[in-house]
């Protein structure tokens, strides 16, 4: 079991997590198409902008989104995402096994600094789970697997954390970080991780008020 | 005046209709509802959360994931009493002005409007023409 979950399981996680992706993105263009403008465009000219009516018009755009209204929240959970990707991918144990594996690594970061990362993304975690236990608006949306979830995220990097530092048994604290990773890529495209992907695709394609860019697809019944 | 009763509970409630139009847009609105991260963040970007004292249940999020969420979760298989639960929640606690703004990009206004429709096709709406008690202003 040990041996499956520390060789094949690996191989067998990283292929559900690419198909399963592959397979969320086909679907996503399957059942949107490409928007027909309902409200025809204003006939109107646009104003020339000054540099200043540029940037208050920028800090305009900002109300009403968390940027505004939860900045702590957003300092937070922009830290967690975008430290969630970059600590394994520049990690140098796991460059290091990739190396080994397939004679190919990325650029590594000291291993004292993604040691304090993998603390920073653990703080991230206890913010959020502070929020569900704590803010009544959270916990009025909050369910069981809303903990599972936040679980699967944290334990590969609660688990990294102790391996690095030989904390625990290392043989089953090092078996137990690596099924974490694997149930994390399993469970990404089929769980509510899937806004890993969804993000993007909703914010960018879908047509919306927030929309980041044209948003020029939307769904067909 | 003359005293009109309501039409709510005049027929049964059509599970197989509601089902049915479930169905229709399971991929869409399934998607919405399992993608939400639950984080609350689309809380303030409401005017009735904030006017009712940052109730919870005025939370956008709330109001889809207590609405259609359930009618997913129940499969359609509701009766009039949840049903008229959930006029509150989608018509007095919500008035589809659209602006509610999600981190991931899920479009609650339509899942709002989607159980309205729901609501409607088994005469559950709010009679404010022919019935004083439902004035909710």
């Amino acid at each position: 079991m040990i041996d499956f979950i520390r060789g094949q399981l690996i191989s067998i996680a990283l292929v559900i997590f690419i198909l399963g992706l592959i397979y969320q993105l086909i679907q996503f263009f399957r059942l949107t198409r490409k928007k027909e403008w309902v409200y025809p465009p204003l006939d109107v000219k646009a104003e020339k902008k000054t540099a200043g009516k540029w940037v208050s018009l920028c800090l305009a755009s900002l109300n009403g989104t968390m940027w505004k209204t939860d900045p702590q929240m957003t300092v937070m959970t922009s830290i967690f995402h975008v430290l969630l990707i970059a600590v394994p991918i520049f990690l140098l144990g796991h460059n290091m096994l990739l190396d080994q594996a397939w004679g190919i690594s990325l650029w590594s970061l000291p291993e004292s600094i993604t040691d304090i990362l993998t603390l920073v993304v653990l703080i991230c975690v206890a913010f959020f789970l502070g929020r569900r236990l704590f803010l009544a608006r959270v916990r009025a949306i909050t369910t069981l697997y809303d903990y599972i979830i936040l679980l699967i995220a944290v334990a590969p990097f609660l688990t990294g954390y102790f391996a690095y530092r030989q904390w625990f048994n290392y043989d089953t604290v090092i078996t137990l970080h690596i099924l974490a990773g694997e149930v994390m890529l399993i469970t990404i495209p089929f769980t509510k991780l899937g806004h890993m992907l969804f993000f993007f695709l909703y914010r960018f394609f879908i047509g919306s008020e927030y929309s980041f860019a044209k948003g020029a697809r939307a769904w067909t019944w | 005046m003359e005293n009109r009763m309501p039409n709510q509970g005049a027929k049964p409630v059509d599970t197989k209709q509601i089902k049915e139009m479930l169905n229709r847009r399971k991929d869409k609105m399934k998607r919405y509802l399992s993608y939400c991260a639950h984080c609350s963040l689309c809380a303030e970007s409401c005017f009735l959360y904030m006017e009712h004292h940052k109730d919870p249940q005025y939370m956008p999020s709330y109001k889809a994931i207590n609405s259609l969420g359930r009618l997913y979760r129940k499969r359609g298989k509701v009766d009039r009493k949840l049903l008229t639960e959930m006029k509150g929640i989608v018509w007095r606690n919500c008035v589809l002005c659209g602006r509610c703004y999600c981190p991931i990009g899920i479009h609650i206004p339509s899942m709002i409007a989607f159980a309205r429709s729901i609501l409607r096709s088994q005469d559950v709406y709010p009679q404010l023409d022919e019935v004083s008690s439902e004035s909710w202003l």
